[in-house]
């Protein structure tokens, strides 16, 4: 091979073998996905040796009450995690946002709980919501309040707790970067023009991080649909499907019904509403973008 | 807005011990209660009034201890093994997303492949991908379709020298978990790598090409060298990922290719709960992380801040 | 490695031959063999692990033990049997799972290993197995398609059997001046007493969580009460009186139960009980030893033990684990004599007293065994009346015990009316019966 030869085929030797990975272990799998469920497929057959049953897995999900409860319970997990996070998680931004000695230290111990194994964290939480030994009924009966059936009858709440605890920092970081990327020129403006605290938040602040916190609430959105063994460790999905989120269903039909047919099209359907809502989320900051854009241009012409 | 400052110190400053404790605290409860023994953590002896032992890590790591234990009296958490499972798994899947990653990025870049509106909107598209939906068809395939046959040259060849039976598949194999890891992690770190990528000047590249470097040596000696910092941040992310997960592997793994989490997870058994194990596998588990989190801080919110920040 | 040790292996074989051609027993062939087996991790198959070195060294085969969740253990199983050559030599498989093994032709038959007058062992004694487990565990394709019967044969043995008995605080009782219960009234009503007699215990700690464990604990008390989940057509019956009676059984336990309850596992539902939380205790056999640790109990002595009380009958569980060999495994002759081993007079013997439970009947009567355990008595005469029906062992019940679990988990949680719910379960294992063929032959 001569050298110039060589030269116009770097480009393409350095992208094949992320290309043949990804195609082996990504694109492949999710084809043979959706292949699959449309298939009677049971996990002690080989794919070829099933069925073909059409649409039947996707409408039995579709009528089956339990998918509905856990479709639920899956939006409501991911909509009151992400609002009560991104409420904190902003407002602690726009409140530590200052000059402080120990910032690089807190911000270091913020993210302490989202390096850590979900399986730990899911480990922690059952332990401290545990009934009569947990440290959140001791506190409660210490101060002669009685006890809180925690992963029983709030399940739901306990795990949207312990996935704030994780999570929150995760926003408040993303939001401190964007506060301080802002143009310092702005809100210098602001200040001589004698806007109090609130006003600055409220008309400059807030829309200038506009961008980034959609983002933001993007990624932790596709995140909140990805939790799993959190959940798992803590309740297993239950009492009842109080806590069974999409993910988890997911992989107790595969494993514990043995219908990975019907788990592939439960698959299916979950990728579908996460693409309808990042296409959504995306399709508004289009829609943000392009106002602001013309906003200026009128602003310009009036000048 | 200096003596405004000044003003809310004290309320401040509990707000910020507050939130420390929040944010440390289950973690740091989990630490005091492994060198419990169950008997303590059960009867709620609280606080730090106990008498502190190092039973709970002598039963997790019974199998690579070099002495025997007299409380145990048959070894069945082998932690010891599932340890070097994860660690060989993160390690190699994090050596090589990076340089399969480091690679494709610099293509891209350079020689202006695709603009960085499609990587970002694979990289989101992957992202969106939640390891749950990949499960079935993971399980399928590696179990059945990406085998050797055990008649072939290879599988022949592979089945002679690492015993085993049946055809050679990637299920149950460090390989077969490592695959998928890289596959994962891949559209993120070629996302990050990019934005280092850009910055460096492309003169410093031509220089060299001048000097008769081939388009290998100037990537390796020139380029590399020059975006060390998103490495760190990307190695971190990957590593991370492939040390905490728990659902693929689990589907993946056989008795001898378990990782950490699988490992916790199983003794969560429901016949007996021993929290103090539990606690201290979980801090093993923990340790390598939280070494990470507090030397490379600054990388990680980088590697955090890169994607939504910058755009 | 493994290549090393097989070589290893055979070296020793062969010295074994050379040295004692004159005295070959049973076991000269296969030692060195390394068997891997698949076991629960579970208090029986703990004590299991206790006494495998006892079977090495007497018979030179190696035994690799891959320890899983009982649960988890199923889907590797099904994994591996599915292959055509699998990793296990032996495997240890839960009752429910018979039916799926069988079904899919993964179990060996038993019969052409007792038949090799090489392998089997005279003394072996199979008559002195307990009836109901060897039924309920071992058999397939008799009565029902499950059970025993005209056309059945066996495919495993019974290994780690358990039945429900009642364990009661006998410090309380006395205290109070309470009777122990001998029937499901008196049972319920001492159990809402407790609480108001000693205020912050709860009466009788049982499991509930959602799934499996909520159905487990209503079928405990479904047969007593003299319901059963189908009728001899397969029609769900589960939703009758009986049914009723059941669930409500389990919700007033669980509402006079102790804290949390309803959320209870079994490992939450025998902690409370070892930490002195509740006054008794209904499920399994398999707890008597950790409640007889003082490193795990705080009610150490102070439990006494009592028959599952009746309702309209004598009905406690039958469970448990049975071994079986797989049909793919690469040594069955070397595993048949490990299981063969284990399940032997001697070796039931030693797996009691190491703390297991015995599936025999003269290891129950044993003196040196009832020295130790002065509750094996009790545990045999309530073995006598175990029901090997208190739960159907089809390949759809999976499903259905799912559903039912969750559906009761519901009327624990969310106070769901019992019959409306237990009518819903009917109605859905209705639809799940037509699907499988079930009323093929209406």
């Amino acid at each position: 091979m001569s050298y110039s030869t060589l030269n116009r085929l770097t480009p393409y030797i350095f992208l094949v073998p992320a290309l043949v990975i990804m195609a082996i272990a990504l694109i492949y799998p999710l084809g043979y996905m959706v292949y699959g469920s449309f298939r009677s497929w049971d996990p002690s057959q080989a794919l070829p040796d099933t069925d073909f049953v059409g649409l039947a897995n996707y409408i039995s999900l579709w009528n089956d009450p339990n998918f509905h409860e856990s479709l639920m319970v899956t939006l409501k997990f991911a909509f009151s995690v992400v609002s009560i996070e991104m409420v904190i998680g902003v407002g602690l931004a726009l409140l530590l946002d200052r000059n402080l000695r120990g910032m690089s230290l807190l911000r270091t111990l913020f993210i302490l709980p989202m390096m850590i194994a979900p399986v730990v964290v899911g480990l922690m939480w059952r332990y401290m919501y545990h009934p009569s030994v947990g440290i959140f009924n001791r506190s409660l009966e210490g101060m002669g309040l009685g006890s809180v059936d925690w992963l029983g009858q709030h399940a739901l709440l306990s795990v949207v707790i312990a996935d704030i605890w994780q999570w929150t920092p995760f926003i408040f970081i993303l939001s401190l970067a964007a506060l301080q990327s802002l143009p310092r020129s702005a809100l210098e403006a602001a200040r001589i023009d004698g806007a109090t605290g609130w006003q600055q938040i409220i008309h400059i602040k807030l829309p200038l991080m506009m961008p980034v916190l959609i983002v933001t609430c993007l990624l932790r959105l596709i995140d909140a649909f990805k939790v799993l063994e959190v959940i798992l460790v803590m309740t297993e999905g239950g009492p009842g499907l109080s806590t069974e989120i999409l993910a988890l269903r997911i992989s107790r039909t595969a494993t514990e019904f043995r219908e990975l047919g019907v788990a592939a099209a439960m698959s299916n359907y979950l990728l579908m509403l996460l693409l309808l809502l990042t296409i959504m989320m995306l399709a508004y900051n289009k829609v943000l973008e392009v106002r602001a854009a013309r906003a200026r241009r009128i602003a310009e012409e009036g000048l | 807005m200096a003596d405004q400052e000044k003003k809310q110190h004290p309320a401040f400053y509990a707000l910020l011990v507050l939130l420390i404790m929040m944010s440390v605290g289950p973690i740091a409860l989990m630490f005091v209660n492994s060198f419990k023994l169950d008997v303590d953590i059960i009867s709620g002896t609280s606080g730090l009034l106990f008498l502190p032992t190092i039973q709970n890590y002598e039963t997790a790591l019974c199998d690579v201890l070099p002495y025997e234990l007299d409380h145990l009296d048959f070894c069945s958490l082998k932690f010891g093994g599932s340890f070097i499972n994860s660690l060989i798994i993160a390690l190699v899947s994090t050596v090589l997303t990076l340089i399969i990653g480091c690679m494709a990025a610099y293509a891209l870049v350079r020689f202006r492949f695709m603009g960085r509106d499609t990587v970002s909107g694979t990289t989101l598209m992957v992202r969106m991908v939640p390891p749950a939906v990949l499960l079935v068809p993971v399980f399928g395939l590696w179990n059945n379709e990406f085998c050797l046959d055990k008649e072939g040259w290879l599988g022949g060849l592979i089945r002679d020298n690492f015993g085993g039976r049946g055809d050679v598949c990637l299920a149950g194999t460090h390989s077969g978990i490592i695959l998928i890891y890289v596959a994962m992690n891949l559209p993120f770190v070629i996302w990050i790598l990019q934005s280092f990528i850009v910055q460096v000047p492309r003169q410093l590249e031509e220089a060299a090409r001048m000097d008769g470097a081939g388009p290998f040596q100037v990537f390796f000696k020139v380029v590399l060298p020059l975006i060390k910092p998103g490495l760190a941040a990307a190695a971190i992310f990957t590593f991370r990922i492939a040390w905490n997960e728990y659902l693929l592997a689990s589907a993946l793994s056989d008795r001898d290719t378990k990782t950490v989490p699988i490992l916790i997870v199983n003794n969560m058994s429901e016949f007996n709960v021993e929290w103090g194990v539990i606690m201290a596998t979980g801090v093993l588990l923990a340790i390598p992380p939280i070494i990470f989190t507090l030397f490379a801080s600054r990388q990680i919110i980088t590697g955090m801040t890169a994607g939504a920040v910058k755009g | 490695m493994l290549q090393k040790l097989k070589t290893l292996g055979l070296a020793v074989t062969v010295a074994a031959c050379l040295g004692g051609q004159a005295m070959a027993g049973p076991y000269d062939e296969f030692a060195g063999t390394t068997l891997v087996v698949n076991f629960p991790a579970h208090p029986h198959y703990n004590a299991v692990m206790k006494i495998l070195p006892e079977f090495t060294k007497e018979t030179g085969i190696e035994v690799e033990v891959d320890q899983l969740p009982y649960l988890k253990m199923r889907e590797r199983q099904t994994l591996e049997l599915g292959q055509d050559e699998g990793d296990y030599d032996l495997i240890a498989y839960v009752v429910f799972s018979k039916a799926d093994y069988v079904y899919a032709d993964q179990l060996e038959n038993l019969a052409r290993y007792y038949m090799n007058p090489k392998l089997a062992d005279p003394s072996y004694d199979a008559d002195d197995l307990i009836d109901g487990y060897v039924y309920n565990i071992g058999f397939a394709g008799g009565n029902k398609g499950y059970l025993q019967g005209k056309t059945g044969s066996l495919f495993g043995i019974p290994y780690g059997s358990e039945t429900s008995v009642l364990g009661y605080r006998k410090d309380i009782f006395e205290k109070h001046g309470l009777t122990v219960p001998e029937t499901y009234e008196e049972m319920l009503d001492i159990a809402c007493k407790i609480p108001e007699l000693e205020p912050g215990m709860g009466g009788l700690s049982s499991r509930a969580a959602s799934g499996h464990h909520a159905s487990h604990a209503f079928l405990l008390h479904l047969a007593p009460l003299g319901g059963r989940v189908f009728d001899d057509a397969w029609n769900p019956i589960v939703n009758n009186e009986a049914g009723v009676q059941a669930a409500n059984a389990l919700k007033t336990i669980v509402e006079c139960g102790p804290k949390g309850a309803s959320s209870f596992g079994f490992g939450e539902a025998l902690g409370s009980f070892l930490n002195g939380d509740t006054a008794m205790f209904l499920d399994t056999t398999v707890v008597a030893g950790q409640i007889d640790d003082p490193s795990k109990s705080k009610v150490v002595g102070k439990v006494g033990w009592a028959m599952h009380p009746m309702g309209t009958r004598r009905g406690s569980q039958t469970g448990g684990f049975g071994i079986g060999i797989p049909k793919n495994a690469e040594h069955k002759d070397a595993a048949f004599l490990l299981m063969q081993w284990l399940t032997s007079k001697k070796g039931d013997k030693l797996v009691a007293l190491a703390g297991g439970n015995p599936s025999r009947f003269s290891t129950h009567e044993d003196a040196e065994v009832n020295a130790k355990f002065p509750h094996m008595k009790t545990f045999g005469e309530a073995l006598q009346h175990a029901d090997p029906d208190w739960r159907p062992i089809i390949p759809v019940w999976g499903k259905i015990n799912a559903d039912l679990g969750t559906t009761l988990s519901k009327v624990l949680t969310e106070d769901l009316d019992i019959q409306e719910a237990l009518d819903g379960v009917a109605e859905r294992t209705k639809a799940v019966m037509e699907d499988a063929g079930y009323y093929t032959w209406k």
